[in-house]
């Protein structure tokens, strides 16, 4: 019996490798989470020279090249403007699990009111019709905070703003 | 590149099997999306400097042993991007919807840039995906993959590789009469961290285009220049990248493709070998760009080749949104 090309019984040999390491976050990303798990506050950094505000915060400003502190953060609004977005449809591999990442899922960038950054993350909307760049948007947090970035689940639109 | 062929220094190789590197300095270079036109400025680099005579550089990729979105996910930062991330279609997705919404750039134009590419495609017979037939309604009507993005708005996941032979002046002479110059080169970073770009344009391809036109001597790009080979990773990208290089005013590439100046019967055809659109092996595909834009210096593009060229424009385009710009010429730039 002739088989199809690609179809042969293929030698398999099959292992898993672990390749742990450690990954220096920084002094300030240390406070965003600490304030993100105990106080569910999101925290930027603001450059004391061009006064840009970092959303996530960053230890250095790009433009200035100022180093920023911890005493540099500020608190930031929980609700923000939706500057970009797309409802990824694909299948692929998630190295930080190893596993399928569910699909489809909203995954946008939004401007935090006082940030002048970016902050980007998962949109909670797979119907693309549903959103559209201007649309103001509140951060979600998760009831249990471990301190990690999954402590907000994800933004939302905000139907009607206050 | 490593991550997508599922092995670590996979240059490893190059010493008798994959590459006559056996006894000779081999030398790695990969910078994400622009390991092709990184190799080919080294390239240029070793010989241009004198520290070589002869240099083959060699582009390749093999991604069916990796996962390119995958790989791609692990090329940034693990606390705050790589959860959401989705490789490189995702961002790109992103972008394409905040250039449409800031210029009014519609999915049919997009569409437009797929039907070129692919037909192009259907001239070059190293092209992957070749459709000769290909409809604006066949690309509109496919499955979103991610919005804006259709599945024939995307490049596909291709294996392959390309190799340029370098040589200094006196060397050519004796390999060929018919030698693509190099006129310039230039690379631009703008990258600190992901989310502190514009995202809607492309503004290191403005940066090193601009550089390297000054280099050459190059006034007006789309009349000075004969053609480009530019890397486009969908077809929105196209029509935004075609704004940040000069050839139109920002918002203008729809405006563009549509006057048709961009086709192969165009004044200023892009992409006549099909471009990313219709063949992708990642460590390659910037490096085909230029192997591409010499071919069509030397004349030897046979079915997609653009009569009477002087000029061309060869563009690599990576992961962090950087650019590397490469002009060549059919005389030496005196």
């Amino acid at each position: 019996m002739s088989k199809k090309k690609g179809q042969e019984k293929v030698f398999e040999i099959k292992w898993k490798t672990d390749l742990p390491y450690r990954y220096s976050i920084g002094k300030l990303a240390v406070k965003f989470f600490e304030e993100l798990k105990e106080n569910k506050k999101i925290m930027g950094s603001k450059c004391s020279k061009c006064g840009k505000v970092h959303s996530p915060p960053r230890a250095v400003c790009a433009e200035c090249f100022i180093e920023m502190t911890v005493e540099d953060m500020i608190e930031l609004s929980p609700r923000g403007t939706l500057e970009g977005f797309t409802v990824v449809n694909y299948p692929f591999t998630d190295p930080n699990t190893g596993g399928l990442r569910p699909f489809p899922y909203g995954y946008a960038i939004f401007k935090l009111d006082g940030a002048d950054t970016y902050t980007m993350h998962f949109v909670d909307e797979t119907d693309y019709t549903k959103l559209k760049v201007g649309q103001r948007v509140e951060a979600v947090f998760k009831e249990k905070r471990e301190g990690n970035i999954g402590d907000i689940l994800y933004y939302r639109v905000i139907k009607n703003e206050d | 590149m490593d991550h997508f062929e599922g092995i670590n220094f996979s240059e490893l190789m190059c010493g008798i099997e994959a590459a006559p590197g056996y006894l000779k300095p081999v030398v790695k270079v990969a910078t994400g999306g622009t390991t092709g036109s990184s190799l080919a400025i080294c390239g240029y680099h070793n010989v241009a400097s004198g520290i070589y005579n002869n240099v083959l550089v060699i582009g390749w990729e093999k991604l069916n042993e990796g996962g390119a979105t995958t790989g791609i996910i692990t090329a940034f930062d693990p606390v705050w991007e790589r959860p959401s991330l989705a490789g490189a279609l995702g961002p790109l997705a992103l972008m394409a919807g905040m250039y449409s919404a800031k210029y009014g750039i519609t999915a049919e134009q997009a569409a437009k840039v797929t039907v070129k590419n692919r037909s192009n495609a259907a001239n070059n017979p190293f092209a992957h995906l070749q459709m000769p037939n290909i409809t604006i309604d066949y690309v509109m009507s496919s499955q979103m993959i991610s919005y804006p993005l259709r599945l024939h708005d995307c490049c596909p996941q291709s294996e392959g590789a390309c190799a340029l032979i370098y040589a200094n002046e006196q060397e050519t002479k004796k390999i060929t009469d018919n030698p693509a110059w190099f006129h310039a080169v230039e690379t631009a970073h703008y990258y600190t961290f992901g989310t502190d770009d514009k995202m809607y344009d492309l503004p290191t391809a403005t940066i090193a285009s601009k550089k390297a036109y000054k280099k050459a001597g190059i006034k007006n790009p789309v009349k000075d220049l004969d053609v480009a080979e530019i890397y486009e990773p969908t077809s929105w990208s196209e029509l935004s990248w075609t704004e940040a290089l000069g050839f139109c005013k920002p918002g203008e590439g729809g405006k563009l493709l549509d006057e048709g100046i961009t086709q192969m019967s165009g004044e200023f055809p892009i992409n006549p070998s099909g471009g990313v659109l219709s063949t992708n092996p990642i460590g390659a595909t910037a490096l085909v760009r230029v192997a591409e834009a010499a071919t069509q210096v030397m004349g030897r593009g046979e079915k997609r080749q653009v009569p009477d060229v002087e000029k061309a424009l060869a563009m690599g385009f990576g992961g962090s949104l950087w650019t590397e710009i490469l002009i060549l010429g059919k005389e030496p730039l005196r």
